[in-house]
């Protein structure tokens, strides 16, 4: 506490590595994504393009919440 | 036509050329290693300046993301037309060589546009298939080594780690294991007056030949997607387009999606959710234009930064992964600069074939 520029680094990396934790729900979501198209191409193979498109949208959806958390954690790193 | 006359040889002479090379590079890069280490990059977000006052108007710099967009887009455009051009002049029915990649990849997407946009897949296809080149251009060239790499010294300020030069033939290197240890003498007064202090350092070039002590480089090439100003702009072309297509699909009867009034009089109560509900998809478009832009420059961004810490990283002085740990994430890079790339321009299709439909149609059917 004695040095101020200091601690507002720490508290930087703190505020950081707290932001990242977002990651993890994107994380379950994508595996739920993936483990559902894969149950369903399994079953029906004929669908396999359609299936794989949608499941990289949801893939795309799910992982723009990590990405917000990870642009929070940058701009509390670097700017 | 003379492979029948010669045997098929099965090595050829040119990988092992290009064996030697990688051998030889990796070797050097163990010797120089011990020598030279890697410098951490000095992260910066928004993009700097190609080179020192080169404006492309009073107040908008030429950044080094904009030179590294120009030569992707030149690189793989350039040959692309010559490709397809030469097909078109030649008369050959069997397509081969550059030109068949450029076919299958534009057939594939072509496949993709007309199964989810039908009939308008003709108007929205050049639009996803440029964006998907262009991201794939972009992201794909971000990876050759000349990023970040080569550029202007400056001098270290604010808690960028400055390191000392060598130079060699009127050439600044920047020496990873000489790193800048003295008090940051001129970041101490900059902070107590922000405004000038920023303004003093920021015009801090080192132009003499002799060698700094405390300097940074500025890359005078950046991959264009560590910009948020590229994405953004992207991504505000896009959900214009969707816009766009929507009104030319439907009329003006396509705002009817955000401003409800259809049934406000008919169905009190639901009328109001429905108004409510269009005041929401409005928000919600505007949510994709942020989305769009901070997935593309999350994802490279962070790449970018990944790579760059995984290669001065010292593994605990197991030299041989210092080379070979960053390589295989470069493979990673370059999967996911695809995967993006695809993401974007799938994404950008299915919003814009979302919007040639009239989503009115089902709600009447369920009102019946």
């Amino acid at each position: 506490m004695s040095d101020p520029e200091t601690f507002l680094q720490a508290m930087r990396y703190l505020g950081a590595g707290l932001a990242v934790i977002g990651v993890a729900g994107a994380g379950a979501g994508i595996g739920i994504v993936v483990g559902g198209a894969v149950q369903a191409m399994a079953r029906n193979p004929d669908y396999t393009p359609t299936i794989q498109t949608n499941m990289i949208l949801g893939i795309a959806f799910a992982e723009a919440v990590a990405i917000y958390a990870l642009a929070v954690a940058l701009i509390i790193l670097f700017v | 036509m003379s492979a029948h006359a010669t045997p098929q040889r099965r090595f050829g002479f040119w990988r092992w050329v290009w064996l030697a090379v990688m051998i030889g590079a990796a070797g050097l890069a163990w010797y120089a290693g011990g020598i030279w280490k890697a410098v951490p990059p000095a992260v910066v977000l928004p993009a700097e300046p190609a080179w020192p006052g080169l404006y492309l108007a009073p107040g908008i710099p030429f950044t080094n993301t904009m030179l590294s967009a120009l030569l992707a887009s030149l690189l793989v455009f350039g040959p692309m037309l010559w490709a397809v051009q030469a097909f078109v002049r030649g008369g050959k029915d069997v397509p081969s060589g550059f030109y068949q990649i450029v076919e299958m990849a534009v057939e594939f997407f072509w496949n993709t546009t007309q199964s989810a946009a039908g009939k308008w897949a003709k108007r929205i296809f050049p639009f996803t298939m440029t964006i998907f080149l262009y991201v794939l251009a972009v992201n794909l060239f971000k990876m050759v080594p000349i990023h970040e790499t080569i550029g202007y010294t400056k001098l270290a300020h604010g808690n960028i780690q400055g390191y000392s030069t060598v130079v060699v033939g009127g050439v600044h290197l920047l020496d990873g294991s000489h790193p800048y240890t003295g008090e940051h003498a001129e970041a101490a007064p900059a902070e107590g007056e922000a405004g000038h202090g920023e303004a003093e350092a920021e015009s801090a070039y080192w132009n003499s030949a002799e060698p700094c002590e405390n300097c940074e480089i500025v890359p005078s090439i950046r991959g264009a997607a560590t910009d948020l100003n590229f994405t953004a702009s992207l991504a505000l072309i896009t959900m214009l387009m969707v816009q766009v297509f929507g009104v030319w699909a439907l009329g003006p009867d396509y705002f009817s999606k955000f401003f409800n009034l259809k049934t406000i009089v008919s169905k009190p109560f639901f009328g109001l959710m429905d108004f409510i509900v269009g005041l929401l998809e409005l928000i919600s478009e505007i949510a994709k234009i942020l989305s769009f832009s901070l997935r593309l420059f999350g994802v490279i961004f962070a790449g970018t930064l990944l790579l760059a810490i995984v290669s001065t990283l010292s593994f605990g002085g197991a030299q041989p992964l210092v080379f070979f740990v960053p390589g295989l994430l470069v493979g990673l890079e370059l999967f996911v600069g695809i995967i993006q790339a695809y993401v974007f321009s799938t994404l950008a299709l299915t919003f814009m074939s979302q919007a040639t439909v009239s989503h009115h149609g089902d709600e009447h059917s369920e009102a019946h």
